[in-house]
């Protein structure tokens, strides 16, 4: 269909429906339906019927439903790209939502409030009062989303009008379970947004997590849906117990919830019994070893989709307690159909439980794999066979599989395992008698991987005694010396013909020769330094040249694991989460600035925050400008955007002019402002206290940035590479506040101090935080803290590490304040 | 929190969207998503993605694609298992999933859509709450738009069950026949290694009830063996204590078809029938030997035995035959299948032949890996057997009935 005729089409249709428009002829509605299925259709193929939007409106006047459930889908559609127009089908629908039928009631609610134009949000505030007050249980369910949505479109008319207070209220009460849940779902919603456009404290979110509101919600349990059960389980999981009888008596309740046949049920109350044995550490294991089996079934029960979930979350938990699972190890057997995403997470837990008892028969099984079509995973599972042989007493057996490997004959079977045998023998040089025999049956033509061939010198040069034709091996290498691509190899070839020089001098006195000369010629500095290193070491004398070169070595007992522990806690915390699928924390993927632009109209409410915040040590000019600044891409980025999606700009535009009008203002309020006056007053008490040689206007002020980004890799080089630049001591006054790390996480984000990783066991907690100086370009002027504290003494010490060494000391004061009022406030 | 649902056909193209949030998610996201799916390999893309600026869940039924966006956190089963309940809503309302189906009946789509999630949360996902507020478009209701002229396709009364505590039954129901139907079904997984041993062998099984009975039944149901379950679980109707008590399942089930419970066997000693290949390779050829005969018997016949070789890369063109049943070979997808169907009383079943490996190859590196499907009629595999069925609270007689199936889900034969 090309253009002319689709407008032609339309153009037809929109007389149709003008003559239908006023008809009562009989059969008139099943000409209606037909013509409303065209245009819903044309809407449905993305064809942008939006020019029919008054024909449609002056038809919806019908009492079939069918034809009205039409007519809202396309109000809903398109009203708010003509939010003109949009005002014609509120008489509609507001009489709707007094019909008789409490089905239309609910719909034209529903579609009311879906409406999302800014201009018509006083219609949606009676009707919703009257939806929430209604006598039938779908109407309220829909008025409780429906504020919700009001909520998104514009707030303060929904916090003015006192709708949150009203959820609250049917919260406690309602007697259908669905407005229970729904009222749920809004006020978290709603809170955790306002507690983001306001000063930042979580408190009215909080009281939804006190013990009655609880009690409620998991006395009920069952009343719920499915669903419902997901989100009450949720929230549950946030609720942080106040003594061992009291997490029994809840686990007890809902312990038949991890035999739902709904797979977000069970990981939902999973994470619920994890969270609340969390400092109990025999009760957690026991949890462990109780939803071992539902985890299980889920694995093998569900779909594809499901499976690849369930076995993600599986997989956190194998690598926390491996000894539960050892026993399971049957279960992780990768199957042929299985994707090999799904086999990479089976292959490393496999690795995870391989103990003593069972070592034997997972070795089987993964060397079963090394003939896999699939290349990525028969690599795979040589490594983990590798990594197994590292981690038990008993490698005899597994030092034979690993031997076969190699007479594979199979090129990225024998380079994976070359580089595995190599670690073996750092490891275990007991071995190397066997090994070696076979390693020298290995044709250097066969190997091409840098990593392998790395190690196949590596071993030539150490074992030089028991391979006889070493010095020939490394020949060919030294002639071919131009052809090596790979640095790495080069490297190691200089070292393994020095080595191999002390022991065999007569056979490669010439090569030695030869090596050092093309060392010394390479382009590559590294290489180029080691040849020159050898060279002046040889000419010192060929003796100290081995003490050096080639010393009395002592076997590697432990190798440096791969995965930081703390990311794995990080990621635990957030159990039942897409981070646990992604395998990295949630604060990669959800902080604001990874959104894209429709983050949008939340971004502009949090602005005044960060205007306001900065008044205290910014100049007032430098507000305004730094504001303005804001401002401009704000709506720069509105402009662009509104060329995406069509009327957004309608949606988020109050928001704007919502934010102009504080920052004039902001200087002379600021004083009042709770999130300001409480950083500065213990900044002073501090500089007076502890750092009493520090005059308090010289003293750089600090403001943090209050969503800082940092990526784990970045925060572990910078811990690396900076000094501790200040140790800071600190006693807590209320320790017993701490059962868990969660809370003081919420309280440390809340003064924009994020957290990195957390981890330990009560009473010893050790936390990674990080901040960022407000005004700073990314990735620099971040501070650094090592945070360890014992709840019992309630001692704590805090190592700083900072970008730039002069904000430590306001730094440090700002952190021992900001601990100082966890627990007080 | 979903942001809103695609379904994609099984070309890519988008045949529905529902949004659900005030910001609409642009379509490009599909196009984008499309691309991911294909510069991989096939079947290759997690169920759960990170676009640019979405999360991307996602299920495949039938060849269409369920495509979900969220954009804060959430429970990733959540999303899914929501699209699953999607998938089987509409494949049950429009008798099918196809991308005709669909475009056809794009209308209900929307309207369950609009009843499955509100604001990004999921709502009504139960089908017998939903089939009262939205009439499926089967054939009943069309003959009656005919015979009274077009009544809607609408429920006009509001569920009941919505607001009551027995949330998957509605009150008041009524059949002229009253009867209940139960089907075991047992899927068995197993692995058999190199060495001939069987690596592990386990069964996944369902209970699924049909149930036509009028009134608010109580129906329990015992088994001679529950003991022998590894873990279990259940519809939401089924009372946990009764079982935890007593092994009982006790409850009030929803009218029509729905999964009662699931459960695992783990550890089974023996396969049914056991297939024994033998591969010898050498100077470029392959020499295949696949024997296939009952190990254990089941009581019943077993039916549909069918041994399908996908053949690695390696192998350039395969000459295989058989003594029973027919071999075929897809070229496309290089495996070959041998249908063998019931094993014959007077000969063992067996699969010989030749596999030419391409030019250069001398032996065999890459082990095919044989996979087996068998159906049983009649017998649940791990040996799970009801007892007796009873229904109280109602004044009628009614027909109860017991039928059990097993089949190879998941056997491979490795070699």
């Amino acid at each position: 269909m090309n253009a002319d005729n689709r407008k032609g089409e339309l153009v037809e249709l929109k007389n149709q429906l003008r003559q239908l428009a006023g008809s009562r002829a009989p059969g008139v509605e099943d000409v209606k339906r037909e013509l409303y299925k065209k245009v819903i259709s044309y809407m449905t193929i993305g064809i942008d019927v939006s020019s029919l939007f008054g024909e449609m409106v002056m038809c919806s006047a019908t009492s079939d439903l069918v034809l009205k459930k039409m007519c809202y889908l396309y109000v809903g559609n398109y009203a708010r790209g003509h939010p003109d127009l949009a005002l014609l089908t509120i008489n509609f629908l507001q009489k709707d939502c007094h019909d008789e039928d409490p089905m239309i009631r609910g719909l034209a609610l529903r579609s009311l409030c879906s409406l999302r134009v800014m201009n018509l949000v006083e219609y949606l505030v009676g009707p919703l009062h009257a939806g929430l007050k209604d006598s039938n249980g779908y109407v309220r369910t829909v008025a409780a989303m429906g504020v919700l949505k009001l909520y998104h479109i514009s707030p303060s008319s929904c916090t003015d009008n006192d709708f949150p207070a009203t959820l609250k209220t049917q919260l406690l009460q309602d007697s259908d379970a669905q407005v229970v849940a729904n009222c749920l779902c809004a006020l978290q919603e709603i809170y955790l947004a306002e507690a983001s456009r306001s000063d930042g404290s979580l408190k009215d979110r909080d009281s939804l997590y006190t013990t009655s509101v609880i009690y409620l919600l998991i006395n009920r349990i069952k009343d719920f849906s499915e669903w419902a059960q997901c989100l009450v389980l949720d929230v549950v999981s946030k609720y942080v117990s106040s003594n061992p009888e009291e997490s029994f008596k809840m686990m007890d309740i809902l312990e038949d919830r991890l035999q739902h046949a709904n797979s977000a049920v069970v990981l939902a109350t999973i994470k619920v019994f994890l969270h609340l044995t969390l400092s109990m550490a025999d009760i957690h294991q026991q949890v462990y070893e109780r939803i071992k089996a539902p985890l299980l079934t889920l694995v093998s029960s569900g779909s594809v989709e499901q499976s690849y979930a369930v076995i993600s979350h599986l997989h956190l938990l194998v690598l926390r307690a491996p000894t539960v699972f050892a026993s399971e190890y049957k279960h992780f057997y990768c199957r042929y159909s299985d994707p090999s995403y799904v086999k990479k997470l089976k292959l490393e837990m496999l690795t995870a439980i391989a103990n003593e008892s069972n070592t034997y028969e997972i070795v089987t099984e993964l060397c079963e794999y090394a003939a896999n079509v699939d290349v990525a995973i028969a690599r795979e599972s040589i490594r983990a066979v590798g990594k197994i042989a590292l981690q038990q007493y008993d490698v005899n057996a597994i030092v034979d599989r690993l031997l076969q490997f190699l007479e594979m004959e199979k090129d990225y079977v024998t380079a994976e395992t070359l580089v595995l045998v190599k670690d073996l023998l750092r490891k275990y040089p007991q071995w190397s008698h066997d090994c070696i025999a076979v390693v020298g049956n290995v044709s250097s033509k066969n190997v091409t991987e840098p990593k392998a061939k790395a190690a196949l010198v590596w071993m030539l040069g150490e074992y030089a005694y028991d391979m006889l034709d070493a010095p020939y091996v490394l020949e060919g290498f030294v002639e071919n010396w131009a052809e090596e691509e790979s640095a790495e190899v080069r490297l190691e070839l200089l070292t393994a013909v020095t080595k191999i020089f002390f022991k065999r001098p007569p056979e490669s006195i010439k090569m030695l020769g030869a090596a050092l000369a093309a060392g010394l010629a390479d382009a590559h500095q590294d290489v180029h330094d080691r040849a020159l290193l050898y060279y002046r070491l040889l000419q010192q004398g060929v003796e100290i040249a081995e003490r050096v070169v080639n010393p009395p070595k002592q076997a590697v007992s432990v190798f440096a694991d791969t995965q930081s522990s703390e990311i794995r806690d990080r990621i635990f915390d957030e159990f039942n989460s897409l981070a646990v699928v992604y395998q990295e924390p949630s604060y990669m993927f959800l902080d604001k600035e990874h959104r894209g632009p429709i983050e949008l109209t939340e971004d502009t409410g949090i602005l005044p925050m960060d205007s306001k915040l900065s008044d205290d040590v910014l100049p007032s000019q430098h507000v305004e400008a730094n504001d303005n600044d804001l401002l401009l891409s704000a709506s720069e980025r509105e402009e662009s955007r509104g060329g995406v999606g069509n009327g957004s700009y309608a949606y988020s535009g109050p928001d704007l002019s919502g934010f102009d009008t504080p920052s004039p203002a902001a200087p002379s309020n600021n004083a009042s402002l709770s999130s300001t006056s409480h950083t500065s007053p213990a900044i002073d008490d501090l500089l007076g206290l502890t750092f009493p040689a520090a005059p308090v206007p010289t003293s750089p002020s600090l403001k943090l940035k209050p969503k800082p980004l940092l990526d784990p890799a970045t925060f572990q080089r910078k811990w690396s590479q900076l000094t501790i630049a200040s140790t800071l001591d600190h006693t807590l006054s209320q320790p017993a506040a701490l059962p868990s790390p969660q809370p003081l996480l919420r309280h440390m984000q809340a003064h924009s101090i994020e957290c990195m990783a957390s981890g330990g066991q009560a009473p010893k907690f050790k936390f990674f935080f990080f901040a960022q100086v407000a005004d700073s370009p990314p990735s620099t002027g971040f501070f650094l803290v090592e945070f360890v504290v014992n709840t019992s003494s309630g001692i704590s010490q805090a190592k700083v590490k900072a970008d730039n060494a002069d904000l430590v000391t306001a730094f440090g004061n700002l952190f021992v304040s900001t601990l100082r009022k966890f627990g007080s406030s | 929190m979903l942001h809103c649902v695609f379904l994609l056909s099984e070309h890519g193209e988008v045949m529905l969207e529902k949004q659900w949030m005030g910001q609409q998610v642009d379509r490009s996201i599909c196009s984008w998503f499309w691309k991911q799916l294909h510069s991989r390999a096939k079947g290759h893309v997690p169920s759960v993605i990170a676009a640019p600026a979405y999360y991307l869940l996602h299920i495949v039924r039938e060849g269409i694609t369920f495509l979900a966006c969220a954009r804060s956190e959430m429970s990733p089963l959540l999303g899914i298992e929501f699209l699953g309940r999607v998938a089987d809503v509409l494949s049950d309302y429009l008798g099918g999933l196809n991308d005709d189906l669909i475009k056809d009946n794009f209308v209900i789509v929307y309207q369950l859509l609009d009843e499955m999630m509100d604001s990004g949360f999921p709502m009504t996902t139960e089908p017998n709450i939903l089939k009262e507020i939205i009439v499926p478009p089967n054939l009943v209701s069309r003959v009656i738009s005919v015979v009274t002229g077009g009544a809607s396709s609408m429920g006009r009364i509001l569920p009941s069950a919505t607001s009551s505590n027995v949330r998957w039954r509605a009150s008041g129901i009524k059949h002229a026949n009253n009867e209940i139907y139960f089907d075991l079904m047992e899927e068995m997984d197993a692995t058999v290694n190199r060495d001939g041993f069987l690596a592990r062998c386990e069964v996944y099984g369902e209970v699924r009830a049909t149930s036509r009975l009028s009134g608010m039944p109580d129906v329990t149901v015992t088994f001679t063996n529950p003991s022998i379950l590894n873990d279990v679980s259940f519809h939401p109707c089924v009372r946990y204590k009764s079982w935890e008590a007593n092994q009982k399942l006790s409850f009030v089930p929803p009218d029509g078809s729905f999964k009662l419970m699931s459960y695992r066997v783990k550890n089974l000693k023996n396969t049914p029938i056991y297939v024994k290949p033998q591969l010898s390779s050498g100077e470029g050829v392959v020499t295949v030997n696949v024997m296939v005969g009952i190990r254990a018997d089941p009581g019943k016949p077993v039916d549909s035995i069918v041994v399908q070789l996908p053949l690695p890369p390696a192998v350039a063109s395969s000459d295989l035959s058989a003594n029973h049943g027919t071999v075929t070979h897809n070229h496309n997808t290089k495996i070959s299948t041998w249908n063998i169907g019931r094993i014959p009383k007077d000969k063992a079943p067996c699969l010989t032949g030749k596999l030419h490996l391409a030019k250069g190859l001398d032996r065999l590196h890459e082990y095919p890996t044989l996979l087996v499907g068998f159906k049983i009629m009649g017998v649940a595999l791990s040996g799970f057997r009801n007892d007796k069925v009873d229904i109280e609270h109602v004044d009628y007689r009614s027909f109860k009935g017991f039928r059990a199936l097993t089949h190879a889900a998941c056997y491979e034969i490795r070699t």
